[in-house]
C-alpha cells in the first residue's frame, strides 16, 4: 500500500472519511449478514445449541394474583385473561392446579401455533407471549467427533465427493468441447447461446420438477429415449427406476447438473477463445501444426484463466447441492443414496434442532472447499498462461 | 498438377465432412439442451392420459389450456407471485443502490484500508452461503425477523458480485471527468449519480438482471426464514404445490412453466446484458 505523503495527508484523510460513508450501507449489510454469521459458524460448531421457549412480551400482568387465583378456584378464567386463554380452550381448573404446583406453564394455541407462558413470581402473575430462546452450552469438539462418527455424515461426504468429482470435470470437458465446436465459425451462435443459457437462469426448483418427470420410471422421457436407442440396435433396455434405485440416484443428479451448467461454461470458454490473438494460430499453422495440435498446444493453454475460474466456481457450486435432492427425491433418497452434506446440515438444524452439529458439519464443508480452492489457486499461479 | 487437385479435393471433402460432424454435434446438443424445457411446455398442455402415452405425443392435440387456470387456482399462486415480484424488486433496488457508491469508491478513490477491503470482499465469494444458514437463522430469530419480509429483504440488499462488476465499469471512466466536474463545483455524490451512473448504465442493467433472477429463484433462504403461506415465494410455493398434488404432471408442468415465464421474458428483452455479464465474470 502506498502511504500518503505529508502534503497529501489532509486530502487523503478526508477521502478516507468520505469513502467509508459511501461504503457504510454495504459494509453494514455484509458485516451483519455475512461476516458476523461467518464467524459465528465457527463459534457455534463447538456449542450444543438448542431452542427453548422463553417468555417474550408481557400481555397481562398483575401484582397481586389473589384475585386471579380465587377466580380460577371457582372455575372461571379471570376477565383480563379470558381473551388470551379462553379461546385457547384452557381449563381454568387445570390452570389453577398448575399454578399452585409450578411457577410457569406453557399454553399453546392450536389454531395459530402461538405459545403463551404464564409465569408466577411470588404474588405476581404474568402472561407472556412465548418466543424462541437459545440455550448454548460449550461442548468442545464433541460436534465434530459426532459428525465423523455418524454414518449418515460419512455417507453424505462420500456422496457429495462422488457428485462433485464426476460432475465438475464432466461438465468442464463437455463445455470445452462445445466451445471448440462453436468457435469453428459456425452459424447460429445466437440461437445456441439462447438454448445453452436457459438452464442456467431458470429456477432450480421448477427445472428439477421437470427432471423428476423426465426421470419417471414408466412414463419418463429418459427411459423412453434409452429404450428407443436400444431398440435401434436390437437391444432390450430395461426400465430404470432413476429416483428409487440407489444405484441410479447419483447419476440422475449428475446428469441434471451437467445439463444445467454446460452451456453457461461453454459460453465463458467461447468468450475466452474469441479473445485469443489470431497471430498465435497463424504462427502455429506456419509451423505446420494440425487442428488438434493447435487446440491442445494453443487454445487450451491460453484458456487456463477461464478454465480455472470455472473449476473453482463449479467446485464451490457443486459442493452446495441441496435443492435438487429435496425436490427430486423428497428426502435423502433410497438407502440415503442422495444424502449430501448440505442436506445433512439442513435436516440436522431445521428438522432435528441440532444447530451445533449442523454448524460443525458446515464448517467441515467449508474447510474442504477452502483447501481445494487454495490448492487450485496455487496451481493456477504456477501453471496458468496469461496472455501478455 | 492432378495430384494437387486430388489433394485439394480431399482437403475440401475432409473439411466439408468436418463441418457436417460439427453441425450434427451442435444440433444434437441444442436438442438435448432444449428438450427438458420443451417437454415441460408440451406436458403442461396435455391431459393426464396424453401425458402418460408411450410413445410420447410431442405436440399435444388438442392442447389443454385449462391446465394453467387449474394449477393457478389449486394453490395461492397469486400470493406467491406477488411475494416473488415484491422481493425481487426490493432486493434488486437495494443492491444496486448500495453497490453504486461502494463500487465507485473502490474503483476511483484512494483511501486507508482500500486493499484490505478489496481482498475481504473478494474473500466473501469463497464463503459458501450454505455455511451461513444456521448462524443466519439464529441471528434472524434474535432480531425478531423470523416470518417477516425484513428477513427476506435486508440481508440481500448488498452483494459483492454487483460491486465488482460495477467497479470494472467505473474504472473505464477517465479521471479527468471528475477533475473538471470538481472544478465546476460538483459534489462527489452528485457526480457519482448524475454523471458516472449514466455512463455505466449497461453495467447496472447487468447487475440488476442477475440480482432479479437470483432473487426470483431463491428457495433455501425462504424456507428457512419463514413458514407462513403468506410469505412463500414462487419456488417455495412450487415445492408445496408438488407435495400436495403428487404426480399430476400436466398441472405440475403448468405451474413450473408459470414460474419460469417471468425469467424468460426478462431474458428475451435483455439477452445482451446477460451475455455481457457472463463474459465479464468469466474473463475477470
Amino acid at each position: 500500500m502506498k502511504l500518503p505523503t505529508l502534503q497529501k495527508g489532509r486530502r487523503f484523510w478526508w477521502d478516507t472519511l468520505e469513502a467509508y460513508v459511501y461504503l457504510l450501507p454495504t459494509l453494514a449489510v455484509l458485516g451483519l449478514f455475512t461476516f458476523y454469521p461467518f464467524v459465528n459458524a465457527f463459534l457455534y460448531s463447538v456449542y450444543d445449541i438448542r431452542t427453548r421457549t422463553v417468555p417474550g412480551p408481557v400481555l397481562h400482568a398483575t401484582a397481586d394474583s389473589t384475585a386471579w387465583v380465587t377466580a380460577l378456584a371457582r372455575g372461571r378464567i379471570p376477565e383480563e385473561l379470558s381473551d388470551v386463554l379462553r379461546v385457547r380452550g384452557v381449563d381454568p381448573h387445570e390452570l389453577w392446579v398448575r399454578l399452585r404446583q409450578a411457577d410457569r406453564w406453557v399454553v399453546k394455541d392450536e389454531a395459530s401455533g402461538q405459545e403463551y407462558i404464564i409465569v408466577r413470581e411470588g404474588e405476581e402473575l404474568r402472561v407472556h407471549q412465548a418466543t424462541t430462546g437459545w440455550a448454548m452450552e460449550s461442548v468442545g469438539w464433541a460436534n465434530f467427533t459426532w459428525a465423523f462418527q455418524d454414518p449418515d455424515f460419512r455417507k453424505a461426504l462420500v456422496n457429495t465427493t462422488v457428485y462433485v468429482g464426476v460432475s465438475v470435470p464432466t461438465t468442464l470437458f463437455l463445455a470445452l468441447l462445445l466451445a471448440t465446436l462453436l468457435h469453428r465459425g459456425v452459424r447460429g451462435k445466437a440461437f445456441f447461446r439462447l438454448t445453452s443459457f436457459l438452464p442456467y437462469i431458470t429456477p432450480v426448483v421448477a427445472i428439477t420438477m421437470v427432471w423428476a418427470w423426465i426421470y419417471d420410471r414408466n412414463f419418463g422421457l429418459l427411459n423412453y429415449f434409452l429404450r428407443s436407442v436400444g431398440s435401434l440396435f436390437g437391444v432390450e433396455v430395461s426400465l430404470i427406476d432413476w429416483l428409487n434405485d440407489p444405484r441410479y440416484v447419483m447419476p440422475a443428479l449428475i446428469v441434471m447438473n451437467v445439463w444445467r451448467f454446460v452451456g453457461y461454461q461453454a459460453l465463458i470458454l467461447l468468450a475466452g477463445m474469441q479473445g485469443i490473438d489470431r497471430e498465435y494460430y497463424e504462427a502455429a499453422r506456419v509451423d505446420g501444426a494440425g487442428a488438434f495440435g493447435v487446440w491442445r498446444k494453443i487454445t487450451v493453454p491460453l484458456l487456463t484463466p477461464q478454465i480455472f475460474f470455472l473449476l473453482i466456481i463449479s467446485l464451490i457450486g457443486s459442493f452446495k447441492i441441496f435443492e435438487e435432492v429435496l425436490i427430486l427425491l423428497h428426502g435423502p433418497g433410497p438407502q440415503k443414496s442422495g444424502l449430501t452434506v448440505v442436506y445433512y446440515v439442513f435436516t440436522k438444524a431445521f428438522d432435528s434442532g441440532h444447530y451445533g452439529l449442523a454448524s460443525a458439519a458446515s464448517v467441515i464443508l467449508f474447510a474442504i472447499i477452502f483447501v481445494l480452492s487454495l490448492f487450485q489457486l496455487t496451481v493456477t499461479q504456477r501453471r496458468v498462461h496469461y496472455e501478455r | 498438377m492432378s495430384e494437387h487437385r486430388v489433394r485439394a479435393d480431399a482437403y475440401l471433402l475432409r473439411r466439408g465432412m468436418g463441418l457436417v460432424v460439427v453441425y450434427a454435434l451442435l444440433l444434437f446438443t441444442v436438442v438435448v439442451m432444449a428438450m427438458p424445457l420443451f417437454w415441460m411446455i408440451t406436458t403442461s398442455l396435455k391431459d393426464i392420459y396424453q401425458a402418460l402415452r408411450i410413445p410420447p405425443q410431442w405436440i399435444p392435440n388438442p392442447p389443454q389450456w385449462g391446465n394453467y387456470p387449474a394449477a393457478w387456482n389449486a394453490a395461492p399462486f397469486g400470493i406467491y407471485f406477488w411475494n416473488s415480484f415484491f422481493l425481487a424488486i426490493t432486493t434488486t433496488v437495494g443492491d444496486v443502490i448500495t453497490s453504486i457508491p461502494a463500487a465507485y469508491v473502490l474503483a476511483k478513490m484512494t483511501f486507508l484500508g482500500r486493499g484490505l477491503l478489496l481482498s475481504l470482499l473478494l474473500g466473501t465469494l469463497m464463503i459458501p452461503g450454505q455455511m451461513l444458514l444456521v448462524p443466519s437463522f439464529i441471528l434472524i430469530n434474535r432480531l425478531g425477523w423470523y416470518n417477516t419480509y425484513w428477513a427476506l429483504i435486508i440481508p440481500w440488499t448488498a452483494g459483492v458480485f454487483g460491486i465488482f462488476l460495477l467497479r470494472q465499469f467505473f474504472k473505464t471512466i477517465p479521471d479527468e471527468l471528475w477533475d473538471s466536474a470538481r472544478i465546476d463545483g460538483c459534489s462527489r455524490l452528485r457526480y457519482m449519480f448524475q454523471i458516472a451512473v449514466p455512463l455505466v448504465r449497461p453495467g447496472i442493467a447487468t447487475v440488476a438482471l442477475f440480482k432479479f433472477v437470483g432473487s426470483w429463484n431463491a428457495f433455501l433462504w425462504v424456507i428457512i426464514m419463514t413458514d407462513k403461506v403468506g410469505l412463500r415465494t414462487v419456488p417455495v410455493g412450487l415445492r408445496f404445490f408438488m407435495m400436495d398434488i403428487g404426480t399430476d404432471y400436466p398441472q405440475l408442468m403448468a405451474a413450473a412453466t408459470m414460474a419460469i415465464v417471468p425469467v424468460l421474458i426478462l431474458f428475451a428483452f435483455a439477452q445482451r446484458q446477460f451475455i455481457q455479464g457472463i463474459a465479464r465474470t468469466g474473463i475477470k
